[in-house]
């Protein structure tokens, strides 16, 4: 599946005019202002109803309008099988976001029926440099994509760790913790899965993610590790481990023990690249994080995500840049943005923003 | 907007789960369309459930008196009791025709979020049954939902050694196929698996 065209209305400053995608690679460039990476945005949003740069939609809107619209033509790539798709997100003041697929709202399964997609923005750094949730989140996600039917261990997890922690909460305002021990037994039933799918997603990105890693020149040997804190405890282990820390639990009103504690560690010379690594090591980091990502759904035989990149040319030297287009030039869809042409260095189609409107060139 | 028992009649309509506004209002409408022997026999039939049926005294099923048809049949099996969440999990259990035995009705599954504790539900009276001796088998056939599991825990730990206590084998629908099958599905049919 790859997206065709989006059409957005009232978002951002991007004119209310469809912009069409080819398959592979596609260079946005244009001035910095120009609205690149307000496409990138619209395209996520389309797809998922979210924004991949701020939490607010809202801000999406334009300036003097009331509702911000977006929707994406997806068709299968050739070869692969699937029906033609659209995909409408819309936002505004007043109401919560909606979202259509093939214009009824959309239901869960919908996401699987489209691309993945793996974003590089800067901000998006916070995943190589932020607190572990993020980083959970994320391996989470993979864990979904690899294998949709293990989709549901995190939010069954998650669902036991609430239903705990509210037990625990009440127990610290006096309440009785009654049948703690029954939900022990039942966080760890779930626990147990969920670090075992947690592992295996990892160790499927580790060697991908040292490769990409040095093909992108993160000099010293990059690693990706995944730290359970449980860790090689099985369901019964950690079921004694949070019965022995029921005490702590009690007092501190919330669970201390578990797969929500889990660490993913990225490092670059054995040293943690979250907090000692420079702001272009944990851009190279994050990138190959990405592009691991990528290698790891190859092999697993799903579909390929769509890239959207943002501004990554900037740091890399031309011969990194070329090692980075050559990477991409691999079948799956890609979104890069630039504000010279000239940066990729690659026969890539090119779209000119100016004014948040994009001009079709032909490809070099 | 409408007259007042219209009203009436669709905002009593609206509490009912998954009745929002407007199809209460379809459903008063098509009440008020309907011949009277229709409609009165709808509120007969509501409050004919409300006065004549209550719980079972023993084990918390639907009874139309003080005991359950199935408490009060000579011919089930005192020995073994299932244990399930609501009276609507009997029916489903009955239509297999494989159950002999007494069952016993929790009214709801343990869940600290919505403030349901062990003594919100009948478990004390499941307890004191067992130790009434004659049950020698108690069968827990709670969902196999986090709040499900968690009661089958508790209820395991209220009856160990004293009772033999099974709980009910989760796995792989009949007919289905193993590539389709999600995993925690396939790794309790693992875990739960027998010798052929």
């Amino acid at each position: 599946m790859r997206v065709v065209r989006v059409a957005p209305r009232s978002f951002r400053n991007l004119a209310d005019e469809p912009i069409g995608f080819g398959p592979g690679l596609t260079v946005l460039h244009g001035p910095n202002g120009a609205g690149k990476t307000n496409v990138l945005e619209a395209v996520f949003f389309a797809l998922t109803g979210r924004s991949c740069r701020t939490r607010r939609e809202r801000e999406a809107i334009a300036f003097g309008s009331s509702l911000a619209r977006v929707e994406a033509r997806l068709e299968p790539d050739p070869g692969d099988d699937g029906e033609p798709l659209t995909m409408m997100a819309s936002i505004s003041g007043s109401e919560a976001r909606r979202r259509l697929v093939d214009g009824a709202p959309a239901e869960p399964g919908d996401d699987l029926r489209r691309p993945a997609i793996s974003v590089f923005m800067p901000d998006r750094l916070a995943l190589v440099k932020g607190a572990p949730a993020p980083r959970r989140a994320h391996l989470d996600r993979l864990v979904a994509a690899l294998h949709p039917a293990r989709a549901g261990l995190a939010r069954e997890y998650g669902r036991a760790l609430a239903q705990r922690n509210g037990l625990l909460a009440r127990a610290r305002r006096g309440a009785e913790a009654a049948a703690l021990s029954a939900w022990d037994r039942a966080l760890a039933e779930r626990a147990e899965p969920l670090v075992a799918a947690r592992a295996a997603a990892a160790a499927a990105l580790a060697a991908p993610f040292a490769r990409a890693a040095s093909e992108l020149g993160l000099d010293g040997s990059a690693a990706l590790a995944y730290r359970p804190r449980t860790g090689e405890l099985d369901a019964g282990g950690i079921a004694a481990e949070l019965a022995a820390r029921r005490e702590s639990d009690l007092a501190r009103g919330f669970t201390g023990f578990g797969p929500h504690r889990d660490e993913v560690e990225v490092s670059v010379g054995g040293r943690s690249l979250r907090r000692y690594g420079s702001q272009g090591q944990q851009r190279l980091g994050l990138l190959a994080l990405l592009f691991a990502e990528r290698e790891a759904l190859r092999a697993a035989r799903r579909r390929l995500p769509l890239l959207l990149l943002d501004d990554v040319m900037s740091e890399l030297d031309p011969e990194r840049r070329a090692r980075l287009v050559a990477m991409v030039d691999d079948g799956g869809q890609t979104l890069i943005t630039a504000t010279e042409l000239d940066h990729v260095p690659a026969a890539a189609a090119g779209l000119a923003i100016a004014d948040g409107v994009a001009t079709a060139e032909e490809r070099r | 907007m409408h007259p007042a028992p219209v009203d009436r009649l669709i905002a009593e309509l609206g509490k009912l789960p998954g009745i929002g506004r407007r199809t209460a209002q379809r459903l008063a409408f098509h009440i008020l369309r309907s011949s009277d022997e229709d409609a009165f026999a709808l509120a007969t039939a509501i409050r004919e459930v409300k006065e004549r049926i209550g719980l079972c005294e023993t084990c918390f099923n639907l009874a139309e008196g003080p005991t359950c048809a199935i408490c009060s049949d000579p011919r089930r099996s005192r020995e073994l009791i299932c244990v399930v969440e609501e009276p609507q999990d009997v029916i489903p259990i009955e239509r297999t025709g494989e159950y002999r035995g007494l069952y016993h009705v929790l009214g709801g599954a343990l869940s600290p979020i919505d403030g349901i504790d062990p003594d919100d539900l009948r478990i004390d009276e499941l307890v004191r049954r067992v130790e009434a001796g004659e049950i020698e088998e108690v069968v827990i056939a709670t969902n196999p939902t986090t709040t499900g599991e968690a009661t089958a825990h508790h209820i395991g730990e209220r009856l160990r050694d004293r009772v033999t206590l099974t709980r009910l084998a989760s796995g792989l629908p009949v007919g289905a196929d193993l590539e389709h099958a999600d995993e925690v599905t396939l790794g309790r049919a693992l875990t739960g698996r027998r010798s052929v």
